[in-house]
């Protein structure tokens, strides 16, 4: 018994070896496991990283040309995210200056803007908003929303000093004050929003593109890459947990620089304990390299890989629920969605690192993890022990020489 | 009928042989591509998520507050799954991910506003899920101003003034009109970006695997041959039929996103269409530029996945180019989806006139003619491939 334990452990111990030398003399598989979780995280960090959309251009048409519509344009141009560029005479002028490509919005006053106001009735503006990006047309909203607010609640204390004298002892000031705060992401930020969940996917990718090119070399003639990328023992299970384990070692530390150091280098939020993120990330990081492994079934050649796997990166993103959030999916995407191990990790990821939960908070996605993980590696199992395997018979007795 | 071995027509049937035999061919022309148009529209289909899970903290327990947690379970964009007891309760529901924000009333809130000291309604929103939350905010406040509007009309009524006009609450209005997509819908906002940026990923990742793998099985010296030694008669004859293929394909994903989903279409049809078919060739000149500079199929690979995946931040359609830094915003201009989605955003989004657009069909030209400089190059390439792995 002890006998054919240590043999299947030497076993384990001659393929993870020797996956550290096919991988590192495959420039290919290294390019997933360094480029990939150190360059692309920073370019993506870095294309989001001023956060917020500041000073996007308005043009306005002013019909009314009183104090207080100038008072509003005035605020609309001192709010954070508006930019007033200048005057149009009327819409077509403004319309022109949209079309050209100079501004996302138009805010018209109407004229009697402010005889209404004089006559306790509402000045009403209208802001015509470009909806190519919403993020521009939320800004817009915001700022035209607060400006609203802060000009009427000025303008109603006047008023209601004016009707009632009294009341201003009954609610001196603003009667009840409305607070809001942002919870995790507290500055509202789009980097500090999207780059929590990136992260997970980009391991979750360079994994399963990884495990994916070294199957598909394995099939490949080896005149023609070059070495035998082969490495196989009698025992699929010993085989397949010594490469596991080998691209686990190989990821650790691309690993640990995607979920803490990324977030720490661009200032997102870091609420979470760094070792609990680990224990949370590991059954991931286990059930997409079982993922990978058994989609080596289907990899005929290095570099399909590319063809059908990078646009699933869109397709994961989508489906994670980080846009589009998951309770609003339909039913069969969903259902999708829960098969990918990106969609959990991403979920329990973003709320340990932002919301500061912790690891019994995110229990469910844990525990979807670890079933996901036991589950693909059993197929996977099966796909090795009885598709791969039989495949790569010829080859065999040459590679079990050593 | 015996086929002529060499020539044009000899390299097309070549090239349509390889695509329709192959299965990795099917899967990138017609299974991923269409996978992708069909899972992003019908994904985002009801236009706005309604029903955002949401709690609301009432520690008051009187006819005002229990009117305000009325009020707010009516709207339509919230769903109050969560009453918490406690601040701390309803933070660890946020943390469980069972609901993205909640509301609170604070403690006497009744009593201290019919007194006078002027009570905080507080609202939280988890923005660490930005739709959610931001549909949460929009929500909430909502709630809070008309629950304001409420409270200040019975305080006028304490002091005597009944009859107040309901505008006198609300004496400045800014009314938001969203031109081209009133109903905020996320499906047209992503679909409209993010699928033609998909096709483009496709295209260039195509474009160069079939290159690359006519140099990686040796069969470029041939595939010279044919061509006559031009390697221009070569790389165009090959790519011609993937050209058509992906023309048919983007005029289906036009009319897929415009007649079966109803995406606004406020421009012309014919300026779109030929908006796809430049874009198809632009993209495929992007990709056959980057494989003559780098002709070996794996880097050729890795470079267009990079840029196609890169292009979904940075042709942005989501933060816009001219709030990020200007060392990455430039990179924006030198992607063909970029143009197209500007070309979308004028005509079909906005039903501008063709002349503000004429730029963006310029630079699709500028893509395709990019390689005509650089095809040369593969004539020594393709005579003596070398592969590296």
């Amino acid at each position: 018994m002890m006998k054919r334990l240590r043999y299947k452990l030497r076993q384990l111990f001659v393929v993870y070896r020797h996956e550290f030398y096919l991988t590192f003399h495959d420039g290919g598989i290294l390019l997933f496991f360094t480029f990939l979780p150190f360059i692309y995280p920073v370019l993506y960090s870095l294309i989001y990283n001023p956060e917020v959309v500041r000073d996007v251009k308005m043009v306005v048409v002013d019909h009314d040309m009183t104090a207080s519509s100038r008072e509003l344009v005035r605020r609309m141009d001192a709010t954070q995210e508006t930019r007033i560029i200048g005057y149009a005479a009327d819409l077509n002028e403004g319309r022109r200056a949209m079309d050209s490509h100079a501004c996302y919005a138009i805010l018209e006053i109407p004229e009697g803007f402010e005889r209404n106001i004089g006559n306790l009735e509402t000045g009403n503006a209208v802001m015509y908003c470009e909806m190519s990006l919403l993020l521009r047309y939320r800004g817009f909203l915001v700022a035209a929303t607060n400006v609203a607010m802060d000009m009427g609640a000025e303008i109603t204390t006047e008023r209601i000093d004016e009707l009632a004298p009294l009341a201003e002892t009954l609610a001196p000031g603003d009667m009840m004050p409305i607070g809001n705060v942002s919870l995790g992401n507290i500055e509202n930020g789009f980097d500090s929003f999207i780059m929590p969940g990136i992260v997970i996917l980009i391991l979750h990718q360079c994994l399963i593109l990884a495990t994916c090119m070294a199957g598909g070399a394995k099939r490949e003639d080896p005149r023609l890459i070059g070495y035998r990328p082969i490495n196989e023992m009698p025992s699929v299970l010993m085989t397949m947990l010594g490469q596991m384990l080998c691209y686990m070692t190989i990821i650790y530390v691309p690993s640990i620089f995607l979920y803490h150091y990324v977030p720490m280098i661009f200032r997102f939020p870091v609420a979470g304990d760094p070792f609990a993120e680990m224990a949370f990330i590991l059954p991931m990081v286990l059930a997409a390299l079982s993922l990978g492994f058994i989609i080596q079934g289907f990899v005929a050649q290095r570099e399909s890989v590319f063809v059908f796997w990078v646009i699933t990166s869109v397709m994961f993103l989508f489906l994670s629920g980080l846009t589009w959030p998951r309770f609003a999916m339909p039913g069969f995407w969903k259902f999708v969605s829960d098969l990918i191990p990106a969609t959990w990790g991403m979920e329990g990821f973003i709320r340990m690192n932002t919301n500061g939960s912790t690891l019994a908070q995110v229990r469910d996605p844990y525990i979807y993890l670890w079933i996901q993980a036991v589950v693909y590696f059993a197929i996977a199992y099966c796909v090795h022990r009885w598709v791969i395997r039989p495949k790569l018979r010829p080859f065999l007795k040459v590679s079990n020489v050593e | 009928m015996e086929r002529k071995r060499t020539g044009v027509a000899a390299i097309v049937w070549r090239s349509l042989v390889n695509m329709s035999t192959k299965p990795i061919y099917l899967v990138g022309f017609f299974l991923l591509p269409l996978l992708t148009f069909v899972m992003l529209t019908s994904l985002m289909e009801s236009g706005l998520p309604t029903k955002v899970p949401a709690g609301i903290v009432d520690h008051d327990g009187t006819p005002l507050s229990r009117d305000i947690t009325q009020s707010l379970a009516g709207m339509q964009l919230v769903d109050l799954v969560e009453t918490p007891t406690s601040f701390t309760e309803a933070r660890h529901r946020v943390q469980e991910g069972k609901i993205f924000g909640f509301f609170m009333i604070p403690e006497n809130f009744q009593a201290d506003l019919m007194a006078g000291k002027s009570p905080e309604i507080t609202f939280y929103t988890n923005m660490t899920y930005y739709v959610p939350g931001s549909l949460l905010f929009k929500t909430f406040k909502a709630t809070a101003v008309y629950a304001k509007a409420g409270v200040a009309v019975k305080v006028l009524d304490n002091v005597g003034v009944s009859d107040a006009p309901t505008s006198l609450l609300q004496p400045v209005n800014i009314g938001a009109r969203g031109i081209g997509n009133p109903w905020l819908n996320y499906g047209v906002y992503l679909s409209n970006s993010f699928i033609p940026a998909a096709l483009q990923l496709m295209i260039m990742l195509m474009t160069c695997y079939t290159l690359g793998e006519e140099m990686k099985r040796r069969t470029s010296p041939r595939l010279l041959r044919m061509a006559g030694g031009s390697p221009y008669k070569a790389v165009f004859a090959t790519l011609l039929p993937q050209t058509l293929t992906w023309i048919v394909i983007a005029l289906f994903m036009q009319v897929w996103l415009f007649k079966f989903n109803h995406y606004p279409m406020n421009g012309s049809w014919w300026w779109m269409s030929l908006s796809q078919v430049m874009f198809v060739l632009a993209s495929q000149g992007f990709a056959l530029f980057f494989f003559t500079i780098v002709p070996n199929l794996r880097l050729s690979l890795s470079i267009c996945a990079l840029l196609g995946v890169l292009s979904f931040s940075l042709a942005a359609f989501s933060f816009p180019v001219e709030s990020m830094y200007p060392a990455l915003g430039i990179f924006s201009w030198i992607l063909p989806t970029r143009y197209n989605f500007l070309i979308y955003i004028d005509q079909a989004l906005n039903g501008r006139d063709i002349f503000y657009s004429r730029v963006w069909f310029v630079c699709y030209i500028i893509f395709m003619i990019l390689p005509i400089f650089t095809v040369w190059r593969l004539r020594k390439e393709f005579a003596k491939p070398v592969y590296a792995p």
